[in-house]
């Protein structure tokens, strides 16, 4: 088994081959998953974020497809683990197992030991089971019986589940969702992209028949220049700016983490390279806050009484909050300066 | 109880402050003893029965008896039980005490003696007030109804001083009232439990809402303002600056209430006068003299240390008679009787009434005035001089100078001279006249000399701007200035010629004015004047006048005192009077052409009002150019800011080709030099900044939240819909931002100004008329700039003062002690 360590990822690809490598990804998975760029090249930049994907949305449109066909798309080692209630954790790390032949004990990897790891219906699994994923996302090594194992690079979970069941299911708890750089929504497709797709799907699962584009090896030169993209202060600034508000939101009971800075960062870096730029653009950032934020923040009773969904409340924050001004302050600020230089539109909640 | 107690004697205070103005009107502070103590006893019945829980009538009733004992015992008239009970005789005098007080205040001017009519009659008003405020401010729980009794304080010097009232005690009565309101307010909301104190809110412990503070920032703004407004105003400053320099106003000649002649300081009176700034009609007169000297009414004749001073006159009614003038025909001095009506307004108010020459007779005046020959004044010890009409015959002198020269000396033991020539030493002005009259023989010869001293060629000068003491400092003052008015000139020569040791004096009175209209002449503030008196044995009082011509209207010389500064051809007639430097009589009689000259002379020289002659259309065109450059600030503001960038921009170079010359090996080589990123940010910022500014100025939404492709898009998407190239141009000049704002590398060798220039002009064809002018005259984007870099710098103020506001607040004691108590 090649084991490839975190850091080692290849060397940098020059600008077009870098756009021919993804922009064919792209094309790949949109053989089979109709009218749905924007989710699948979100997607795409979760895994040259370095990130781990949660498709959540209702039944039926095709949130295992897109899992399957990023999957396929990239010549690697998949696993998919189908969750259910009686999932146990060994089955997702790995056990030892006593060989008989050598007299010893012998690790069996399990499921997360692949770069792409689909992980289907991952609220029916029990909690145990879900934390020992979580713990593998996070820190990319799984720790059987004192030995510690190495997880290979990219490597990426991809889950799916879906929001609208609620028997039997255990949802996933909200510091652990945490460690999901991105969900996202599929949506049902438009009536036109749902015409071609009973065109082009009728008779045969197109899935069956496609074909890896890329490799690990391709995948890791992509992470590799991902992460020389340029990031002005100005735009860090914004990220924190961003990531402060949500924990300043009088809607919010819980902010976003630094962690979630961080992935916020990576993703606006994979987002900027797949759109052929080597630097990052708060726009970026605005429309990467829904998909990264709001997933890991809670809301507040009152706002969850009036039905406010975290996707609304993160995009209005986006909507209210001033772009950081690297030169001077915008003559167009109103607001007096105070001691935040007019950057928490909101008075911090004592806590 | 004890909030209620303490308001009662807030109440008291605020009484006592609110009375502070009468200060103004006596002349001692016993007055203040007196009040205070029947406050105090108001204020002491009121807590005493509200301890034993009185109804509020049996509080007033408590309190009308308590200020009927404070003044029995402050006014006794004798016939009291144990010095305290009233008894029917007291009420009597108090009865007499009242009646009395009437008659002491048409009597007496202001600054009043302690009379104890008056005492009484302030003492009882002010123990009322007291009483009426107690029962409004702690009985109703309406302090602020109990500002209208003290106002009824506040009227009397104002009644009184017609002009200027002196600022201060108004603004410790004011203080007092506020006072009251305060205390007021801090025990109404005492009244809801436990204070809130604010601890570090930015409140003190003394306000009763945080918005006092606000209220109390205001009302120190407003004070500010109304002492600085009237000192910034031209024309306003005389009344309160003198006011708060000498303490009562200089209006003292205008409006008192009659008094003794001898206590009018006609010299305050005659500055005070002339420095009015508003002109008010006080004397109409018509005579059968064609051409007047003065029209007189006032003579200071006692020289003392401090100055001349006005005497008491002496006489009897003019309803008796007048004496004769001396009726000696002597050569060279020319007497002949005319006749005068004199009709005052009411802005004259002197115990005095103007009369010509000398009067011989007098009507239609009653029996409270009387003449005093010597003085040669008309006076009243009850009455005073306002709207009076009456007419008298006059005996007018006119003299030669030669008669005069042929005057002999008093004898230096004639009791006139005694008294006329008493000067106090001082050695400057002694050496002077003894330098002056050196070889003079007669008389005459010595005041001419000293009256011609008072030339212009001498550097003697007119002013209105000087101090118009007469002490002998300021009389040394004013010989060393050599700048003055009317009374530093009669006064001077008055104190040189009595040193030469000829009797002197002043007098006041009127010029000509404007001179002779159809009403004859009409006299008002401006023409008040003072002259000097000489005496010339078996001759009489001799006017000479002193003061410049030119600085007074309605100037009259005469053959023997001839205009000083008038040039030497023009020696006068003797034995007529004549006008300055216009010795044709005849000139005189044709009224209308002397007003005009004289107005002229007046306007030569500036002193008289310089404002409201000078032409003024410059000053209308000089403020309308400055309004119109102020107005013009924001567009050029606008204009600067514009050529700035778009210098900036037009000098993007797109990858410079630099021709380096043929090198010296003979290669022709061209170099490409690469954009200096720094600028090319530089310039790209420049054009984004530029481009928002236009924004605003068309009144095109700017969003703070917007990144500048946003910004970009939308513009293209909604602005500039029409234009695909203007679209095209702003989706540049976003990139262009977004990349020198975002970029390892800004965007390089794209045209920006191009596309500012189209952005703008479709954005202008796009904007209706009114926000196109605007832009151009007043651009928003330059007044939004101001006004956020006003309120910053403002909101900083604020918050530094805060701070130190809270520093300092540490270390209050009121605060220490608040804070134990709260233990
Ligand atoms: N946008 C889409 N484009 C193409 N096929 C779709 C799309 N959405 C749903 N489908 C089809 O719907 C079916 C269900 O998809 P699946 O991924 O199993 O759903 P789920 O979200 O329940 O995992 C698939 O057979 C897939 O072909
Ligand atoms: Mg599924």
């Amino acid at each position: 088994m090649t084991q490839q360590t975190w850091d080692e990822v290849g060397g940098l690809l020059p600008h077009d081959e870098f756009r021919a490598a993804s922009e064919a990804i792209v094309a790949n998975i949109e053989q089979v998953i109709e009218g749905k760029t924007a989710t699948v090249r979100l997607a795409l930049a979760v895994l040259l974020a370095e990130g781990h994907l949660l498709i959540e949305d209702v039944p039926g449109v095709g949130k295992t497809k897109l899992a399957k066909a990023l999957a396929r798309s990239i010549d690697c080692s998949v696993r998919r683990i189908q969750f259910t209630p009686d999932l146990l954790p060994s089955d997702v790390t790995g056990v030892s197992v006593y060989n008989q032949e050598t007299h010893d004990f012998e690790f069996r990897p399990g499921a997360v030991f692949a770069n792409l790891v689909v992980g289907d219906e991952i609220n029916r699994a029990s909690p145990k089971t879900q934390s020992a994923l979580l713990e593998c996302m996070e820190e990319r090594q799984v720790t059987v019986d004192g030995v510690t194992y190495q997880l290979q690079t990219p490597f990426m979970v991809i889950a799916t589940q879906n929001p609208i069941e609620m028997e039997g299911t255990y949802p996933l708890p909200e510091a652990q969702r945490d460690r999901f750089t991105a969900r996202i929504a599929m949506g049902y497709p438009d009536p036109a992209a749902e015409l071609a797709m009973l065109d082009g799907h009728g008779a045969a699962d197109p899935l069956q028949d496609l074909g890896a584009v890329s490799d690990a090896d391709t995948v890791r030169r992509l992470i590799a220049t991902v992460r020389e993209v340029h990031v002005a202060d100005a735009v860090k600034q914004y990220a924190v700016d961003l990531v402060t508000a949500t924990r300043e939101a009088p809607d919010l009971r819980l902010g976003a983490s630094p962690r979630a800075t961080l992935q916020l960062l990576r993703t606006a870096r994979a987002v900027a390279a797949l759109e052929g730029r080597d630097y990052v653009l708060p726009d970026d950032l605005q429309a990467l806050a829904v998909p990264v934020l709001a997933h890991r923040i809670i809301p507040t009773a009152d706002a969850q009484l009036a039905r406010r969904t975290t996707d609304a409340i993160v995009s209005e924050l986006v909507h209210r909050l001033a772009l950081p001004h690297d030169r001077q302050r915008s003559p167009y600020d109103t607001r007096p300066t105070g001691e935040g230089n007019g950057r928490a539109p909101y008075e911090p909640r004592r806590r | 109880m004890t909030a209620t107690r303490n308001l009662g004697f807030v109440a008291a205070g605020a009484t006592l402050l609110s009375a502070a103005p009468l200060s103004a009107i006596f002349e001692r502070w016993t007055w203040l003893i007196q009040a205070t103590i029947a406050v105090a006893v108001v204020a002491g019945v009121a807590a005493l029965t509200r301890l034993v829980r009185a109804p509020l009538w049996g509080q007033a009733l408590g309190m009308l008896a308590g200020l009927v004992l404070a003044l029995t015992w402050i006014f006794p008239s004798g016939g009291e039980l144990v010095a305290l009970v009233p008894t029917p005789a007291t009420f009597a005098h108090f009865g007499e005490l009242v009646g009395a007080s009437a008659q002491d205040m048409r009597s007496y001017r202001v600054k009043v003696p302690d009379t104890p009519p008056l005492l009484f009659i302030s003492v009882l008003g002010i123990g009322g007030v007291a009483l009426v405020v107690d029962v409004l401010s702690v009985g109703l729980r309406r302090p602020a109804l109990a500002g209208l009794p003290m106002l009824a304080i506040y009227s009397v010097p104002v009644a009184v001083y017609v002009d200027s009232v002196p600022a201060v005690p108004f603004v410790v009565g004011a203080a007092g009232y506020l006072w009251l309101l305060v205390a007021d307010n801090v025990d109404r909301v005492r009244r809801f439990g436990r204070r809130f104190t604010g601890d570090g809110r930015d409140v003190d412990v003394w306000e009763s809402s945080p918005l006092a503070a606000a209220g109390r920032r205001l009302a120190v703004v407003g004070v500010a303002l109304a002492v600085v407004l009237p000192l910034a105003v031209p024309g306003m400053t005389g009344g309160l600056l003198d006011t708060l320099g000498s303490g009562t106003g200089n209006g003292t000649g205008r409006a008192g209430q009659g008094g003794n002649p001898g206590r009018v300081d006609l010299f305050a009176a005659l500055s005070g006068e002339l420095n009015q700034s508003e002109v008010a009609d006080m004397v109409k007169v018509t005579t059968t003299e064609s051409g007047p000297f003065y029209l007189r009414f006032g003579v200071a004749d006692q020289l003392e240390a401090d100055g001349f001073r006005v005497g008491s006159p002496t006489g009897q009614a003019v309803t008796r008679g007048l004496p004769d003038p001396p009726q000696e025909a002597r050569e060279g001095v020319e007497q002949r009787r005319y006749r005068a009506t004199v009709e005052t307004t009411k802005n004259f108010a002197m115990p005095l009434l103007p009369v010509y020459g000398e009067p011989v007779r007098i009507e239609e005046l009653g029996g409270n005035w009387r003449y005093d020959p010597a003085l040669q004044l008309v006076f009243s010890n009850r009455d005073d001089s306002r709207e009076k009409r009456y007419s008298f015959d006059y005996v007018r002198s006119t003299y030669s100078p030669a008669a005069l020269r042929r005057a002999t000396s008093l004898p230096a033991d004639h009791p006139l001279r005694l008294r006329q020539t008493a000067t106090p030493p001082v050695s400057q002005v002694d050496t002077l006249v003894a330098g002056l009259v050196r070889g003079e023989r007669t008389d005459y010869d010595k005041v001419r000399a000293i009256y011609d001293y008072f030339s212009s060629d001498n550097g003697f000068s007119y002013s209105l701007t000087t101090k118009g003491g007469t002490s002998g400092q300021d009389i040394v003052d004013f010989l060393n200035n050599k700048a003055g008015f009317c009374q530093q000139y009669a006064a001077a020569m008055a104190w040189l010629v009595r040193a030469a040791g000829i009797p002197a004096r002043v007098a006041f009175g009127f010029t000509n004015g404007t001179g002779r209209t159809d009403e004859g002449y009409v006299l008002t503030n401006r023409n008040l004047h003072a002259w000097t008196e000489v005496y010339f044995d078996g001759m009489g009082w001799v006017p000479f006048d002193a003061t410049p011509a030119y600085g007074v209207q309605g100037s009259t010389r005469s053959a023997w005192a001839p205009d000083t500064d008038a040039p030497e051809s023009v020696t006068p007639e003797p034995g007529a009077p004549v006008t300055p430097g216009e010795n044709d009589p005849s000139a005189e009689a044709a009224g209308p052409d002397r007003p005009d000259r004289e107005t002229d002379a007046g306007l030569a020289v500036g002193a008289g009002d310089p404002t409201r002659q000078a032409p003024v259309w410059p000053w209308w065109t000089a403020g309308v150019l400055v309004l119109l450059g102020l107005l013009a600030v924001p567009a050029l503001r606008r204009a600067a800011l514009r050529r700035r960038r778009g210098t900036r921009v037009a000098a993007v170079p797109t990858a410079t080709m630099v021709d380096a010359g043929t090198g010296r090996d003979g290669v022709e080589r061209t170099i490409v030099v690469g954009v200096d990123p720094d600028r090319a940010r530089a310039d790209a910022h420049a054009a984004w900044d530029e481009l928002l500014d236009t924004l605003v100025d068309y009144r095109v939404r700017v969003d703070r939240t917007e990144t500048p492709r946003a910004t970009a898009e939308r513009l293209a998407a909604d602005a500039l819909t029409e234009d695909a190239a203007a679209a095209a141009a702003a989706r540049l000049l976003g990139r262009a931002e977004e990349r020198a704002r975002y970029a390892r590398d800004p965007l390089a060798g794209e045209e920006l100004a191009p596309a500012l220039r189209s952005v703008r002009g479709v954005l202008a064809a796009r904007a209706d008329r009114r926000t196109r002018v605007l832009a151009t005259v007043l651009p928003p984007s330059v007044l939004l700039r101001w006004r956020t870099a006003v309120s910053d710098t403002s909101s900083r103020v604020v918050a530094t003062t805060g701070d130190a506001r809270y520093r300092l607040l540490r270390w209050d004691p009121r605060r220490l002690l608040a804070n134990r108590a709260a233990r």
